[in-house]
């Protein structure tokens, strides 16, 4: 898209003093000048995050932007100063290193990353005023990137270039929200507002009122850029919301709003058609172009194809204004999409579909589904239905979208590539053959699973006869042996062949029943529910037979990655 | 407060961020006092981490469409 036409001073100097770093700002509201409600509500949230001074300094806040901009590869100047100048301090490496993780690999923030900057010196304040900059720092990257588009720009950081890998130099654990003291408030007067749109007050606001007045500011931003209507309408903007949250693989906006555009009368299975970037048959033509083409727009981590073109959407029929007013949308979903990331808000709907960091750089791992899910919608229900009509074509489709699944589950049951592949056609043969006699009590992928795992199994006792699946008596008694801390980055010490080869000797090594646990849930992704059913156990059972082989394992792995300087140590259970 | 054993027996939600509330406070009283399951609970997210991330088992790509071809050969020859 071209530059849109300059709107003259449509950004009051003050507010484009309060993002110094970014050039561009200006530029950015001269391109949304015919959404001026728009404008003001976005100087606001510039005004309570950027310019109020309280907890973090002006210094570490020009610091914060200048680093989102350099993840962005975005037209940005270091602020220069008395306080600025080559001042690599501790708490500002702290703070720099948060920020280009939150920036670029958001998903994979934690409580640790969260915990880090507290022992660095700050405060919860202060960490929410961070996560509030970093946010705002990607709602105006966003914006830059959609409408200066032709802006100079500077290559992008090192990090931000390298390849989306979860080998690079980041820590991913799973850690539960929230990750900063939440203050509870009652009777706050912007509550009102929030039950008036939402019908309750979401979490992602809760954990944010150490600084009630930046939710004041978020709440009037969210009133006139996602509420109001203009160009386009609550349900595409909804829409916009849930796709650009399902690109950046956040599992709190997908349920949150999920859940909104059901009340909003949305069939949820729409939504979830919406989710998966795959569109309703009965959306209009402009609406998936325009779904598609905002998916563009999402924050650094996600697998974006391809750089955001606004001429495909007026090919489409789309006006310029309701290609500005979408953008706005993408900045808004990208600004709270960051933040719930940073401060680890629960989602308040349970959520149908949980993210995880495979979601980003591997579209066809599928993520992890709750119950809920696997009992609502099987997306292979209609081709079943069309192979035990007789269309033979229709189990075509069936084999491609789970013939990575089988093979996984075969090779770690079994061992050899060969054996694996011979044995994955044998599975798709039996299910073919006993198709018919599927009813749909689970899901298609579950019973396919299952006799995946049976067949593995059989194959696996024709070679060793005395070694059975689920007749292990050792339950008891495990305790690790090897109790020595592991350096912080243990994928960095071997090549990605290497660490293919240990995990996979050591996942052969486990008795079949713990490994066909890991299997199903740490390499391919099942649920625990998926899991326990596909070997017809208890949620129980499944999940101490996977503590178990992830313990195992832990002890294969260890001699490979114990810290050297500390081989000496050895704590003692107690 | 948790002995080592019953933390070890108990801790496999909390790696999954299921634990519910109350069994999250005790596990994290005993983790507080604990080293070696600190050292366990680090290494064993590690673990997970690295076994998450591997290729040690998955389908090369230009092996789909060999298997979808011969599979659905094998069908259509049994229904001829």
């Amino acid at each position: 898209m071209g530059a849109m036409p300059s709107a003259g001073n449509a950004a009051s100097p003050a507010y484009s003093a309060s993002v110094e770093p970014y050039a561009f700002v200006p530029r950015v509201f001269a391109a949304q000048q015919a959404l001026p409600k728009a404008i003001q509500a976005e100087q606001r949230l510039i005004e309570a995050i950027a310019a109020q001074e309280g907890g973090l300094s002006r210094r570490h806040k020009d610091r914060l932007f200048w680093t989102v901009a350099s993840v962005w590869g975005h037209d940005c100047r270091r602020v220069t100063g008395p306080d600025t100048s080559c001042d690599e301090t501790r708490n500002d490496s702290a703070l720099v290193a948060f920020a280009q993780k939150l920036a670029r690999y958001a998903l994979l923030v934690s409580k640790h990353d969260v915990e880090a900057l507290k022992r660095a010196g700050f405060d919860d304040r202060e960490i929410l005023e961070a996560v509030q900059t970093i946010a705002l720092g990607q709602m105006l990257c966003t914006l830059a990137n959609a409408l200066c588009p032709d802006d100079e720009r500077q290559p992008a950081s090192e990090m931000a270039s390298a390849p989306f890998s979860l080998a690079a130099n980041v820590e991913y654990t799973e850690t539960p929200g929230p990750y900063l003291q939440t203050k509870a408030v009652t009777g706050y007067p912007i509550y009102p507002l929030f039950r008036q749109q939402f019908g309750f007050v979401p979490n992602i606001f809760v954990d944010q009122m150490l600084r009630p007045d930046v939710v004041e500011a978020e709440a009037e931003v969210l009133q006139q850029i996602l509420i109001g209507e203009d160009r386009l309408s609550r349900i595409q903007k909804e829409n916009i919301l849930l796709a650009i949250s399902a690109a950046n693989a956040n599992t709190y906006f997908v349920a949150v709003h999920g859940q909104i555009l059901t009340v909003l009368g949305v069939p949820a299975e729409d939504s979830d058609q919406v989710v998966q970037g795959e569109y309703p048959p009965i959306m209009p033509a402009a609406d998936v172009a325009l779904l598609k083409e905002i998916r563009k727009l999402a924050l650094p981590a996600a697998a974006s194809p391809g750089k955001f073109d606004s001429g495909e959407l007026q090919a489409q029929g789309l006006t310029q204004l309701q290609i500005v007013e979408a953008a706005t949308m993408a900045a808004l979903t990208n600004f709270l999409n960051t933040l719930q990331f940073g401060l680890g808000a629960v989602p308040d709907f349970p959520p149908h579909r949980i993210f995880t960091p495979k979601d980003l750089h591997r579209s066809a791992a599928p993520s992890r589904l709750t119950v809920h899910e696997s009992q609502s919608e099987d997306a292979d229900t209609p081709y079943v239905a069309r192979v035990q009509n007789g269309d033979t074509d229709a189990f075509e489709e069936l084999v491609r979208r789970h013939s990575r699944r089988v093979f996984s589950t075969l090779a770690g049951i079994l061992g050899g590539v060969d054996d694996a592949r011979d044995a994955t056609q044998e599975v798709f043969l039996k299910v073919f053959e006993h198709i018919g006699n599927f009813q749909g009590r689970s899901k298609f992928s579950t019973w396919l699973i299952s006799i995946a795992i049976n067949t593995g199994t059989d194959l696996l006792r024709q070679r060793k006869p005395y070694e059975p699946l689920d007749e292990i008596a050792d339950d008891e008694g495990f305790r690790p042996k090897q109790i020595q801390s592991w350096t912080e980055n243990p994928e960095q010490l071997l090549a990605a062949s290497e660490r293919n080869d240990l995990v996979r000797e050591a996942v052969l090594r486990l008795p079949p029943k713990y490994r066909v646990a890991v299997l199903l849930r740490d390499i391919n992704q099942l649920s625990t529910e998926e899991a326990a059913a596909a070997l017809g156990v208890s949620i129980p059972a499944l999940k101490a037979r996977l503590l178990r082989g992830r313990l195992m394992l832990r002890e294969s792995l260890a001699p490979h990655f114990i810290r050297t300087e500390n081989r000496s140590f050895n704590a003692q259970l107690r | 407060m948790l002995s080592c054993v019953e933390f070890l027996a108990e801790f496999g939600d909390y790696l999954d961020g299921a634990a519910g509330p109350e069994l999250r406070a005790k596990l994290e009283a005993h983790l507080n006092e604990c080293k070696a399951c600190q050292v366990i609970v680090d290494s064993t997210r590690k673990t997970i981490r690295i076994v998450t991330d591997s290729d040690s088992f998955t389908l090369p790509a230009d092996t789909v469409e060999p298997i979808v071809t011969d599979v659905m050969g094998r069908i259509r020859q049994k229904k001829l």
